[in-house]
């Protein structure tokens, strides 16, 4: 249903709108893109929705909710925008507004299963925007409440919850489901050996808009991921399982993760080398490596060097 | 608007790829220009079946079909005036072969410049029109628009590197047009008909495309110049005297100061400066070439001379001309870049001219204007840059696009030098070309009789630019 709606946060942003000349820049890293295609999946898009919105030439809707809500926060668009629009805080101010206007919104946001949470609060310590808190239902239960304004879905709680109380929406190969099914996938070929995840910010390796080799030149398995912090350590296991001999994975140097999901990832890893180590598998099997933007050729040496090492240790001897 | 119908596309497609959800239309109302018109259907086709049974579909039900790249086009191009069916052709995006022996490659409409020349870099190859946009530009939206760019100099436009295509027709034929040969002489050159047709007579879903080596070195350097017209004159000196630059640039002081603004870059804020490059695998004969054209510009007042090989400091040096267009709506609080009378191309003789012309209409009429472009092909790019929400500017804007286009005609220059047409260049075109539309149309009829192919752009496009279509910025009174 279309409904009429005071845009009180984000009115104040139509000149910026006005300088959007639509060049489109904005859209070639934009995960969403990526992951749905369509031109209303762009940043350009959006923006062009929350100019129509304000200026009343269009009325917000449940299917324009959809959209806005939809958005990683990687800040690829405002970074590539030469006319300076801040993207992201003009979608922020839009989803404050349409939520206060009562619409319901999943969009990227992370999901709760109050069924499953046990309100452990790791998620809380975890999130770098605030976005998580403990709130008593009023029926003397505390329950984890996520500020659907704030959160960024950088996803760095779903792979730290114990419970596996935490979702995101499907579709944008994110969440862990989907993220174990690429690692069957891509195992599923016996010749790869070693399994990088890569984080996209990074490298960017499958980032591009048409359908051609990625930009790493390897021939070991590769998963793009959108951070490393969403590494979670059942992932590795799971590529073991599969017949890997090694797992990668190639986050942004320090400093240079908005989510701080590398230090998370670091601190993930040594812990399941402890493990590892325990259940008699090398802890070396498993490699933590910083690659920034652009050092595609950089990681393509780290790959190669890893797999030499691979091939001395041979395969995992016991059965995961 | 024709009743269309969306459950027999959507068996074509399947629902995964069609929409008629307004968010949807709305999106796919605008594009790099001014103009803002719905669709009424979005399909995004992935096989050249697909293309055909949709456009069978549309010829019988005379429903108008426009085909859409990257959506970067600047004159309207892909904005469906008439409503119907919108054709997103960036599923068709598979490179099908890299022939380095035969210097080709294939590849289907929806791929993207820069992926292909990445793709390419391997071989020791490249496709060289790279326009700007070449980042998320499409090789169909390319041809559709014969686009070039910054070497265009050198290495000419989309028309130059077409060897063949596959065009399905408005009737939903398929044809395979040109050949795998660099030259041929076998009847009319249709593949060539279609470059530049802005999706008028056929939808492109193959393109057979020649590439070239890269060359081993580029050697980039930089003037500045006090006065635009230095600078121009030096531009048509350096193209007279039988240099070869594979890249001769030029950015007036409006331009810089809005790169400097939006990149926060440090040039030096001069009345224009101009980038040349050589390109080869003779170092010593790039060197000739440089040497040669760093004489003319300080032959011309130019100063401050600095030149590189180096891969980092040459994209350093360029880093804001490839923004340029973007940053010109930081150039001045309130006001905004709109894209219009931008690429016209003139005789290099008169860039120096020109350049000055186009500060003194803008001043004229209130608006702004920043002079830029690849003038060493003769091609100058402006844009008007202007306060969207006053109606008086918009009416200020016409002026400058009727006078401004007068000129350009009246010096030998042509409307568009590789944006194209579509809608906001087309009464100025119209006016200039009278002679060449009766050909145009018959041709039209021939190909398209039920005229459901982009329709009403080119000769067919409205006489009133600013009330073709809607504006896509709300306008006050």
């Amino acid at each position: 249903m279309a409904k009429n709606i005071e845009f009180e946060r984000t009115k104040k942003w139509e000149n910026e709108l006005d300088k959007c000349i639509r060049c489109g820049y904005c859209y070639e890293l934009c995960p969403l893109f990526k992951s749905y295609g369509w031109e209303s999946d762009t940043p350009r898009g959006k923006l062009l929705m929350v100019y129509g919105m304000i200026t009343e030439k269009i009325k917000p809707t449940q299917e324009i909710v959809d959209k806005i809500f939809q958005c990683f926060y990687c800040k690829n668009c405002s970074d590539n925008c030469s006319a300076g629009v801040p993207v992201t805080d003009i979608l922020t101010d839009a989803r404050a507004d349409l939520i206060n206007a009562g619409f319901e919104v999943e969009g990227t946001i992370a999901h709760i299963d109050e069924e499953l949470c046990s309100v452990c609060g790791i998620c809380m310590s975890l999130c770098k925007y605030d976005a998580l808190k403990i709130v008593d239902t009023g029926k003397g239960k505390l329950k984890v409440k996520v500020d659907k304004i704030e959160c960024r879905g950088c996803g760095l709680c779903l792979a730290a919850c114990p419970s596996g109380a935490i979702t995101q929406k499907e579709g944008c190969n994110v969440t862990l489901p989907e993220l174990h099914e690429s690692v069957k996938e891509v195992l599923k070929d016996e010749d790869k050996k070693l399994l990088v995840f890569a984080c996209n910010w990074s490298v960017f390796p499958g980032m591009q808009l048409s359908e051609t080799e990625t930009l790493i030149k390897t021939p070991h398995g590769i998963i793009v991921t959108m951070c490393s912090g969403r590494v979670a350590p059942e992932l590795v296991l799971d590529a073991f399982e599969e017949g890997a001999w090694g797992v990668m994975v190639a986050g942004c140097p320090p400093e240079e993760c908005d989510h701080n999901g590398n230090y998370k990832a670091r601190r993930r890893l040594i812990l399941l080398k402890n493990v590892l180590k325990d259940l008699n598998i090398e802890p070396e099997r498993v490699k933590l490596e910083w690659v920034s933007t652009g050092e595609s050729a950089k990681l393509e040496g780290m790959i190669k060097d890893f797999a030499k090492k691979l091939e001395k240790l041979g395969p995992i001897k016991i059965e995961v | 608007m024709k009743k269309i119908d969306f459950e027999y596309l959507k068996k074509i497609v399947g629902p995964e790829n069609i929409t008629n959800n307004p968010v949807d239309l709305y999106a796919y109302s605008s594009d790099a220009s001014v103009h803002q018109a719905m669709p009424q259907v979005v399909i995004r086709p992935k096989t050249i079946e697909e293309v055909q049974k949709i456009i069978k579909y549309a010829n019988k039900n005379k429903v108008p079909v426009v085909p859409r790249g990257a959506g970067s086009g600047t004159s309207g191009h892909s904005v469906p005036i008439d409503g119907g069916i919108v054709l997103d052709m960036k599923h068709m995006n598979r490179i099908l072969e890299i022939v380095p022996e035969d210097m080709l490659v294939r590849v289907e409409p929806g791929v993207v410049d820069d992926d292909l020349n990445r793709a390419l870099k391997p071989y020791g190859l490249f496709y060289p029109p790279a326009p700007a946009s070449s980042r998320i530009a499409t090789i169909g939206g390319e041809i559709g628009a014969n686009a070039s760019g910054v070497r265009s100099v050198k290495y000419g436009a989309t028309r130059d590197y077409v060897m063949g295509m596959k065009v399905v027709l408005a009737d939903g034929s398929l044809v395979n047009l040109g050949s795998n040969t660099r030259v041929h002489s076998s009847g009319y050159q249709l593949e060539r008909l279609i470059v530049g047709a802005e999706g008028t007579l056929g939808i492109v879903v193959e393109a057979t495309m020649r590439i070239y080596p890269l060359p081993k070195y580029r050697c980039l350097g930089v003037a500045d110049f006090d006065k635009l017209e230095d600078a121009g004159n030096a531009i048509s000196e350096i193209i007279a005297s039988g240099a070869q630059p594979s890249l001769l640039e030029l950015m007036d002081g409006i331009g810089i100061v809005a790169v400097n603004k939006a990149l926060n870059l440090g040039l030096p804020e001069v009345g224009a400066i101009i980038l040349f490059e050589a390109d080869g695998n003779v170092k010593s004969a790039i060197d000739y070439e440089i040497k040669k054209m760093k004489e003319i510009c300080e032959k011309h007042k130019g100063y401050g001379i600095e030149v590189s090989y180096d891969a980092k400091e040459r994209q350093r040096l360029f880093g804001g001309r490839k923004k340029l267009f973007a940053s010109l709506s930081k150039y001045k609080e309130g006001i905004v870049c709109t894209d219009l009378a931008d690429d016209m191309g003139v005789p290099n003789s008169k860039v120096a001219e020109c350049a000055k012309k186009i500060h003194e209409i803008a001043k004229r009429n209130n608006v702004i204007m920043a002079v830029y472009g690849h003038c060493g092909s003769g091609v100058i790019h402006t844009k008007i840059m202007l306060d969207p929400k006053k109606a008086s500017q918009w009416k200020d804007a016409e002026k400058v696009v009727e006078e401004l286009y007068d000129y350009v005609h009246s010096i030998g220059g042509v409307t568009s030098a590789e944006h194209g047409i579509g809608l906001s260049k087309a009464p100025a075109w119209k006016k200039a070309r009278k002679d060449i539309l009766p050909m145009m149309w018959a041709i039209k009829k021939a190909l398209d009789p039920n005229n459901i192919l982009n329709p009403h752009k080119l000769m067919d496009a409205p006489n009133d630019w600013v009330k073709a279509t809607g504006l896509r910025y709300k306008v006050g009174k």
